[in-house]
Order: C-alpha cells, then structure tokens, then sequence
C-alpha cells in the first residue's frame, strides 16, 4: 500500500485555493479575463508537479497503517464529532493527478477556446474553474464521510455555476437548474446515509470504518439501508438510471467544462466514493448486485439513446453515462479495481474526445453530425487525436479501454452476473458504433455544403491543438502502460478476443451504414421500429421527469392558490364581515343617555361579585 | 331590648322609609324633604355609632347645605319652567331588579361572611381623634379638601353665571 | 347590634339609591339618588371604623361628605345650565353622550 505526504497533497489542495480567492477577491484581476487565466493555470501547473511528488516520493507501507492524516474538528463532549483531514492513498493519488493535469489542460484550452468571450466574464469563469479544482481535489483527499459530502456539494455547485457559464441563454439557465435538483436528488440519501451511518458507528472516518467492516462491526440491522442510502448519492452525481437524464442537458455549458466536469472529473465523483468505500459496500452483498445491474443497464441505455443523437456533444454525454455504467458495474462485481482503471483511463480519452469535439465545433461553428463530414482531409491533426480517442474508448487493442473494459467485463463474468454481462457486452458493441459512427460522419464522407464555405478562415488555435495532441499521447502511453504491465490472470482466454471482436463489430457495423451505405440508416432504424422510436425519445424519461417536476409544481401552486384565494381571502372576508355586522350592533348599546351607562356599571358591578363569589369558595 | 338596639330599628325604619320616600314620591319638592329625613336618620346612626362630631356634620353639611342648595336649584327651575316640577320614572321594572340584585350580592356577601368581632368599647371621644387625626397625619388631605371645596364652588359659579 | 345590622342597613339605603338613579328621569332626582347611595357609604365607613376602633373610617367619612358638597353644587349647576341650553332637565332627552 502506498502512500503520501499529508503536507504535499495539503499543497495540492491549497493552490487552486488561493488562485480562487485571489481572482474572487481582486477584481482588476477578475475583470483583466487573461489575466485571471494565467493565475489560475499557473497554480494548476504547481499542483500537478506537487501531484506528482506527492506520488514519487510516496512510501510503501503495509496494510495496516493508516494512510490519512486529520485534524479533530465540530468539538463534542467525547472529543471532536468529526474531524478534517487529507487522506493520501494510491487511490486519491491517482486521482490528485488525473485532476490536475486534465484541469490544467482544460484551462489552457479554454484560453483559446473562450477566446472571443469578454474579460470580466472570462475571469469569472477561472474563478469557478479554480473552485472546482479545488473542491474536486478535496473530495478526492478526504478521510472521512463528512468532509467528502461538502467537497461533494461543492463540486455540485461549480457544476451547476458552470453549467449555467451563458446564464443569459435560458436553455443553459435550464440545464443548470435541471442538474443541481437531480443530483441534489441522490444526496438527499447521501446525506440521510452518512447521518445515520454516524449514529451507529460514531465515526465519519473512513479508515475506522473500514476497521469496523474488517472486524464486522457494522454490519448490523439497517446498515444495508445505509448503504443504500449512500449509494443514491453516487446515482445522482455519476448519472445512473433513472437520475441520469441531467448529463446530457449539462452540455449546455462551454465544451471545456463538459470536458473537465461532465466527462473526466466531476461525474466520476459517485463512482470514485463507491471505490473508495468499496470495503462498506461489500458487507451487503446484495446492494453490490444491484449497483452491477443498475451500472449494466445504464450503459446499455445510454448506448442506445448515444446511436441515434445526432448531437456530437450529446452522443459524447450519453457515451459517458454508458461508461459510468461499466465503472458501476464493475464496482457492483467485487473489482473496484478495474472500475478505477477504467475511470483514470476514461477520464483521459473522454476529456480528449470533447476537447477534440470542441476543436470541430469551434470549425464548423455547428453541432449537428450531419452538417459535417470531411474534415480529416482538411484538419488531420485534429482528427488523428480524436480518432485516436475514439478507439480508445471503443475498446481497441491497444488503447486503455480495452483493458480496462476487458478488466470489468472478465470482473464481472467471474462474479456469474450473467445478464449484466450480456448487457455491457452489448453495450460495449454499441460503444463502438456510435463512436464510429461520429467519427464517420464528422471526419469522413463528403464535405457538408455549410462546413465547406470557410475552408480557409479558420487555422486551429495552437492551444487548443496542443492541449488535444498532448492527451492522445497520454492516451496511448496509458494504453501501452497496461500492455507492458498486461496480467489477466481471472480472465478466461477467450474473453481479450471476444472484447476486440466486439468493438471491431462496432465498428464495421457503422462503416457499413455511414461510411459505404451499404445499408441505409433509415431502413436500419426502421428495422429496429420501436426500440429506435424510445430511444430517440430518450425512453420517455426527460418527459416523464419534465411532467412530475411540472405537475408537482403546478399542482402545489394550484393547491397554495386556492387555499389562499378562498381558505385565507375568504377567512378574512368572513371576519371583516362579521367585525362590520359586531361594529353596527354594539352602536345601538351607546344610546348616548347617561342612566343607560349607569345600568352598564351596575351590570359590570354584578358581574364581579358573582365572580368574586365565585372565587370566594 | 337595649337602649342601642330600640334606638338602632328606629332609625333604620325611619332611614328605609325616608329613602323609599325619596325614589317614589313624584313631587320633587317632597323628594327633598325626605332626603333630608333619611340625611337625619343617617345622622342618628351615626350617633348610635358614638361619632357624634360626624352628626353634627352630617346635620350641618348635609340636612343644612346640601338640601337648602337643591331646594334652591328647584325653586329656580320651577321659576324658568313657569310650572312645579312632577316627577316621572322610567323602566322602572329594570331598575327594581337591577336594584334587588345589588342588593342582594351584597346581602350574600354579608350573610355568607363570617361574623364580625363585637363592638370594642371605646374609651376616648371620637371627637378628639378626629381632631388630631386631621391636623396630624391626615393635614395635608384636608388642606386639598379644602382646594378642592373652593374650586368646586367657583366653577358651579361659573356655570350657573348668567351671560351677561 | 352586631356589624351585619349596619352593613344590611346601609345595602338597603344603597339598593334604594341605585334605584333612583336608575329610573328618575328628572336630573335632580337622580342627584338625589346619588345622594342616598353615598350616604349608605357613609354609614358603612363608620360602622367599620367603630367596630375596628380606629378613627380613619370616620375621617373618610367627613372626607366624603365635603367632596359630596362640592359634587352637589357642581351637579345643580351642570343641571342648571343644562336647562338653560335646552330647556328641559329630562334625563331622557339628554343624550349629547352619543358620539
């Protein structure tokens, strides 16, 4: 077991901090725009190089020791209730890198992709890129429970503020609502989880915990329950079915955020807390058996809706739910390990395939698939990272995703999840189509008359493609890493084969339809009739969640409005009524002549002595 | 029969049947008159009570000041009005029972009570006591009754001045 | 005679005043019937003082008395004016008290 400095990666965590308050507090710096920029990726840079150190200079230790270092905090009378900290394992380490380095290539990029955007407006977008840089890793560093859930919203919230970047655009304002009440959804069980995950152990420290879960402590009635609950926060953050239906709209947000949030880092958040707290969910078997097959069906799901969005930035948002349902699913089956592979490598490649959607995109100022095509011809250095990223991710040896996904599929044959294993088989044929399909219709077959115009207007910017040739060469070093250090050891033989089969299937499969049209995609969806039908209608979810949301909400307001036109208007009318009606008839008692006072006194005087009788027994 | 009980039903007789007198009678002048009968009745109780500074008071405030204002105030007003004054009564079955039942809450009070300790005999002339009462610890309320006598008098001047 | 003989007496006078008051229509009448009540005061105030051996009630008393002199004097007066302004002194027809 390796492990860190605490000191180091506190210093990871510090310096997109302080970026952060530095350009949300000195606003010349803010309103300069490039200027915060620089800040914000020079910080980035340094926390990548003490990412780095923090993993050379990390020490092999045995299994025992524990690997956080926290500070007590929220004092109580038996000592701190909580306490915050930095917990510095292989797993965050991993992660400190992988944050770093794809935020800091995702700013570069944005420097040049938000190029046209006005200053003020480009330093408020570093702010937030500083924010989550930092809230990400601080989720990535925590030792316990507590401190994970706010980092946890934290991110939600840059999400959201991200998301909602082109606040003035209604369908962005839209979208950013959407994903903060869907997610807010699953932390809502998040956050009830680790409550009463509290009251029965005491402890929001995941190394206690996992002490616990070592000696079996835990596991006593309801912590299946708690876990549960817990896992509906990684529903909503890494967009399993049914939550998943606000990833796709987040693409609302520039092409770099989607890149860096919504692909590489933020979503992955669920799965990484699942990984993390892998030795608690796997004292309640039975939940493990539901994250495979919620994880499998989701990325068939997503697969099949990727097959016929003709959005590129929305095939690569259901490509990522998809993905994300592989990762759980291999959590599901017991190899949180493969699951993590997989999330590292993903993260790579699927930040390079949005980064290299954005490049097209900022070309051919569209983001319709069939308004492209051609495009190898004119940019080859764009489309050879992207095309790279594509069989990456289509699971082509040897990239990273074939071994990774071949990691989880063999994970979960070994576990007997059998359908799961279909589905995600599936969904991994799909994978490739979709993907070469896109690729296809973006960079080859004839040049779309709108694309065509400006053949020359438009050189790539340097950053933009730097950024995009430096993380295909990432990819394919992470890719020829596993192939050096190849152990497939449960994997039955067959199985590397059947993997590569699956994905070159895929992909003729596509060839044939979009590259030859051999077979005209339209009698292709008209052969699968009511399965296309759903799937171009996102399975009836969004509507489904649109009309509860709306019904809900109308309803309410309906209810609130009636009960205030007629229960509260009506109650006041009634006793403004009766105080009028009450006013007319006392008149009548002042007639204005002294003796008839005198009866009122008497009267009174009466009335006191029966109550002074009264009282006198 | 004591001399104080005898004295004590004469009294009270004479005091209950002036008063009745007072409330029943039409003629406001006769009114008046009783009121002094029942203003003397109420002195000799106050004798039966050994006060007799405050019966003399009594006769002379009272019997003496008080009726000779308002058979004076009569006077005047039957000589505006050209007419003697007959006195009329209103509701007069409301006011008897609101009437009774004051009377008999306090009646209640007074029979569910418990009684009062006897008459202590009483050494000293009250006369004396009130005497130094009032120029000891009660000075300074006397010297405001005193305010109070003279404002009064002036502003009932001032009202009933004629506009001249 | 025992305390209660004096107090009833006094209730009596009292009730028999309040009767007045109430059903006189005549200012002066209703004068008189203040008159009767204070007297019943009057009375109890004594009867308390000689059964309490203690002078204060008495001096009430006088108290009382006095301010009832300067209360009739103002009342005839009010009453005097009153039927100069409106040329009647029926209770029943004053209700200048209504707003």
């Amino acid at each position: 077991m390796r492990i860190g400095s605490p000191a180091l990666a506190l210093l990871v965590l510090a310096l997109p901090f302080a970026s952060f308050v530095l350009i949300a507090l000195v606003r010349p710096l803010r309103r300069a725009g490039r200027a915060a920029g620089f800040v914000s990726i020079g910080c980035m840079a340094a926390a990548l190089a003490a990412s780095f150190a923090v993993w050379t200079r990390g020490m092999i230790v045995d299994g025992g020791h524990n690997p956080s270092r926290t500070w007590g905090w929220l004092p109580g009378d038996g000592g701190p209730m909580a306490t915050v900290g930095v917990m510095v394992d292989g797993l965050s380490m991993m992660m400190l890198m992988l944050v770093t380095l794809v935020s800091l290539l995702v700013q570069l990029y944005s420097l040049d992709y938000l190029h046209d955007e006005p200053p003020p407006s480009l330093g408020r977008y570093y702010a937030y890129h500083s924010l989550f840089a930092f809230s990400m890793l601080g989720l990535v560093l925590s030792p316990g429970f507590l401190q994970m859930f706010m980092f946890w919203e934290l991110v939600g919230l840059c999400s959201y503020l991200l998301i909602g970047f082109w606040y003035d655009k209604p369908s962005a304002a839209r979208a950013a609502v959407k994903a903060f009440w869907i997610t807010k959804l699953g932390d809502l069980g998040f956050v009830a989880g680790i409550v009463m995950l509290w009251v029965q152990t005491g402890t929001f420290d995941f190394f206690e915990l996992f002490q616990m879960a070592n000696s079996g402590a835990p596991a006593a009635a309801g912590f299946s329950v708690i876990m549960f609950l817990i896992y509906l926060g990684a529903v909503g953050k890494s967009a399993q079915f049914p939550l998943h239906v606000w990833l796709p709209d987040a693409m609302e947000g520039p092409t770099p955020v989607s890149a860096l949030i919504h692909a590489a880092t933020m979503v992955t958040a669920g799965v990484f807390m699942v990984t993390r707290a892998f030795p608690l969910f796997a004292l309640v078997p039975d939940l493990l058996t539901l994250i495979a097959y919620v994880g499998a069906f989701t990325a068939l799901l997503a697969a099949t809706m990727a097959c016929v969005e003709s959005d590129i930035k929305r095939v690569l948002a259901y490509s990522t739910v998809s993905q994300l349902g592989f990762m759980m699913a291999a959590a599901g089956a017991g190899v949180p390990e493969a699951s993590f592979r997989h999330l590292i490598a993903h993260g790579v490649f699927k930040a390079l395939l949005f980064l290299g959607a954005g490049v097209v995109i900022h070309l051919v100022h569209t983001n319709d698939m069939w308004r492209m095509g051609g495009l190898f011809r004119r940019f080859p250095w764009v489309g050879a990272p992207f095309l790279i990223a594509t069989l990456a991710l289509a699971g082509v040896w040897p990239l990273p995703g074939f071994f990774t996904k071949e990691a989880i599929l063999a994970g979960v044959l070994a576990e007997g999840l059998t359908v799961p294993f279909a589905m995600l088989a599936l969904g991994a044929f799909l994978t490739a189509f979709y993907m070469a399909r896109a690729v296809f219709l973006v960079f080859f077959g004839h040049p779309h008359a709108a694309a065509a115009h400006d053949d020359h207007g438009h050189p790539v910017p340097f950053l933009m493609d730097a950024v995009c040739r430096a993380l295909a060469v990432l990819t394919v070093a992470l890719g020829l890493s596993h192939a050096l250090s190849a152990h497939h050891d449960a994997a039955p033989g067959w199985l590397p084969w059947f993997s590569l089969a699956l994905a070159f299937g895929g992909i003729a499969l596509a060839w044939a339809v979009y590259q030859r049209r051999a077979v005209d995609p339209a009698r292709l969806s008209a052969a699968l009739g009511p399965l296309d039908f759903m799937a171009r209608r996102r399975y009836g979810l969004d509507a489904l969640y649109a009309g509860v949301y709306r019904g809900l909400l109308l309803g309410f307001s309906r209810l609130v409005g009636w009960i205030d036109r007629y229960l509260v208007d009506g109650l006041l009318n009634v006793f403004s009524a009766w105080t009028l009606r009450a006013g007319d008839a006392a008149r009548m008692v002042q007639t204005g002549q002294p003796q008839d006072y005198v009866y009122g006194v008497t009267v009174g005087v009466l009335v006191l002595m029966i109550c002074a009788q009264w009282l006198w027994q | 029969m004591t001399a104080e009980v005898l004295g004590f039903w004469v009294m009270a007789v004479v005091l209950v049947g002036a008063s009745l007198g007072v409330v029943l009678t039409p003629n406001l002048f006769h009114a008046v008159l009783y009121l002094a009968a029942a203003l003397v009745a109420t002195g000799g109780v106050f004798l039966l009570l050994q006060a007799a500074f405050l019966f003399g008071v009594q006769l002379l405030l009272y019997a003496g000041g008080v009726v000779t204002i308002v058979v004076f105030a009569i006077m005047l007003t039957e000589r505006l009005v050209g007419q003697s004054i007959v006195q009329t009564s209103r509701h007069i079955v409301n006011g008897a029972v609101l009437a009774v039942a004051v009377f008999v809450g306090i009646a209640g009070f007074l029979v569910g009570g418990e009684p009062a300790a006897p008459r202590p005999p009483w050494s000293g002339d009250a006369t004396v006591d009130i005497g130094r009462a009032l120029v000891g610890p009660y000075a300074v309320p006397f010297e405001l009754l005193g305010v109070l006598l003279v404002v009064a008098l002036l502003g009932a001047l001032y009202f009933a001045r004629t506009e001249d | 005679m025992p305390l209660r003989a004096y107090l009833l007496l006094a209730a009596v006078v009292f009730a028999l005043g309040l009767y007045g008051v109430l059903t006189r229509r005549n200012g002066v009448g209703i004068l008189l019937g203040i008159e009767l009540m204070l007297n019943a005061v009057n009375i109890n105030l004594v009867a308390f003082s000689r059964f309490h051996g203690d002078v204060a009630g008495m001096l009430f008393a006088l108290f009382t008395i006095a301010i009832t002199v300067a209360e009739v004097a103002v009342g005839l007066a009010i009453i005097i004016v009153i039927f100069r302004v409106r040329k009647t002194i029926e209770a029943d027809h004053l209700d200048l008290l209504r707003g």
